[in-house]
């Protein structure tokens, strides 16, 4: 790899790195701040909002299979979410309702494929 | 993994470890496929996993690598790959009131994912301050260690990998919206909060379907958040009506 390269490489984690980094400083001394107030509502409201949903729109890219021209994958989607969302309605863990929503999810590929 | 509040954490940065975990189903495969692309483009196995422990950052990565193939001017590729991760400056934020004051905490940033965000923002609350330092660090660390693992896995034997257990890649990466779904799922605790929680997911999801995912994430969350405000206004006149 080229020495102009290696700085791009540097330059995008740097910059990766202050974008994660540099708001928890700002943050901080506003928390500094505002010590003598209640700390959640030292956040700005549209910046606790902002953080959850950002999440939730990462849940929304990673749903949409990788072939999403297979119907098959989005059954195996549906049904793998639904495991999921059972699993977890039972246990309120973190570890069981991810193991069987792969599980169903496979389960639900490998079925199909046989089948097909 | 239990997400109630565990006052007994003797090891939290064992409890981080094994809390990250789940996230390794959606790690490895992603990182696997990231080395093999980027020896495809032309980099050294050594190579790609110092772009993996360097910039970490997925998605950004492939952007990264590919743009350099197609031969793209490398301002440019630092310019499209920093704004595909400018939605991390509202990650850190989120996570502050339940920080410490350590000055570890800056540094360990850089292990500040959608992942382990997502993870750490459901967890940092229901644990003592005392152990957050080590979760966290215990649970990023093992986060990072697996992306750069799965890269270099992927950058020597890639090729091999993805020939012999096909059906593993293909499965394994769903762990990701299972875990993304578990940690969604306890928001939706109002009509106005499920709104916007799914104007966000069928947003994205669109957005991703049209071919702009990178755009779509932002967007989604900016529509969420929009969605979330109009309904308040909404409500407040029908009761003022």
């Amino acid at each position: 790899m080229s020495s102009v390269l290696w700085v791009a490489v540097l330059a995008t984690a740097i910059g990766t790195f202050l974008m994660r980094c540099l708001p928890l400083v700002w943050m901080r001394r506003r928390l500094r701040k505002l010590a003598e107030s209640d700390r959640i509502d030292a956040m700005p409201q549209w910046l606790s909002i902002l953080g959850p949903l950002m999440i939730t729109a990462v849940l929304g890219v990673s749903l949409v299979p990788s072939d999403p021209e297979s119907p098959l994958s989005w059954l195996a989607t549906v049904i793998g979410a639904i495991a999921t969302l059972l699993v977890w309605y039972r246990t309120r863990s973190l570890g069981w309702p991810v193991a069987a929503g792969v599980a169903t999810y496979g389960a639900v590929i490998v079925v199909a494929g046989m089948g097909g | 993994m239990n997400l109630q509040a565990t006052p007994d954490l003797s090891r939290p940065w064992l409890t981080g470890i094994r809390e990250a975990i789940p996230l390794l189903g959606g790690y490895i495969p992603v990182a696997i496929s990231f080395g093999l692309v980027t020896v495809q483009a032309g980099f050294s196995t050594w190579e790609a996993a110092l772009i993996s422990t360097l910039i970490y950052a997925g998605a950004s990565q492939f952007l990264f690598v590919g743009m350099v193939a197609g031969g793209g001017p490398l301002w440019l590729v630092v310019v499209m790959t920093l704004l595909i991760n400018v939605r991390h400056v509202v990650y850190a934020p989120n996570l502050a009131p339940w920080l410490t004051h350590h000055r570890c905490w800056p540094w360990l940033m850089h292990g500040l994912t959608d992942q382990v965000f997502a993870l750490a923002h459901s967890r940092l609350p229901q644990l003592a301050e005392r152990q957050r330092l080590g979760w966290f660090t215990g649970a990023a660390l093992m986060a990072w260690a697996s992306w750069i693992a799965g890269t270099a896995l992927g950058a020597i034997a890639g090729e091999w990998l993805t020939a012999r257990w096909p059906l593993l890649g293909e499965v394994m990466p769903f762990a990701l919206p299972s875990l993304f779904l578990v940690l969604v799922v306890p928001r939706f605790t109002s009509r106005r909060w499920s709104l916007a929680l799914c104007t966000t997911i069928a947003t994205a999801m669109l957005c991703t379907l049209a071919g702009v995912t990178n755009l779509g994430i932002p967007l989604a969350a900016i529509l969420g958040a929009l969605c979330f405000y109009v309904v308040q206004f909404d409500t407040r006149n029908r009761r003022q009506g």
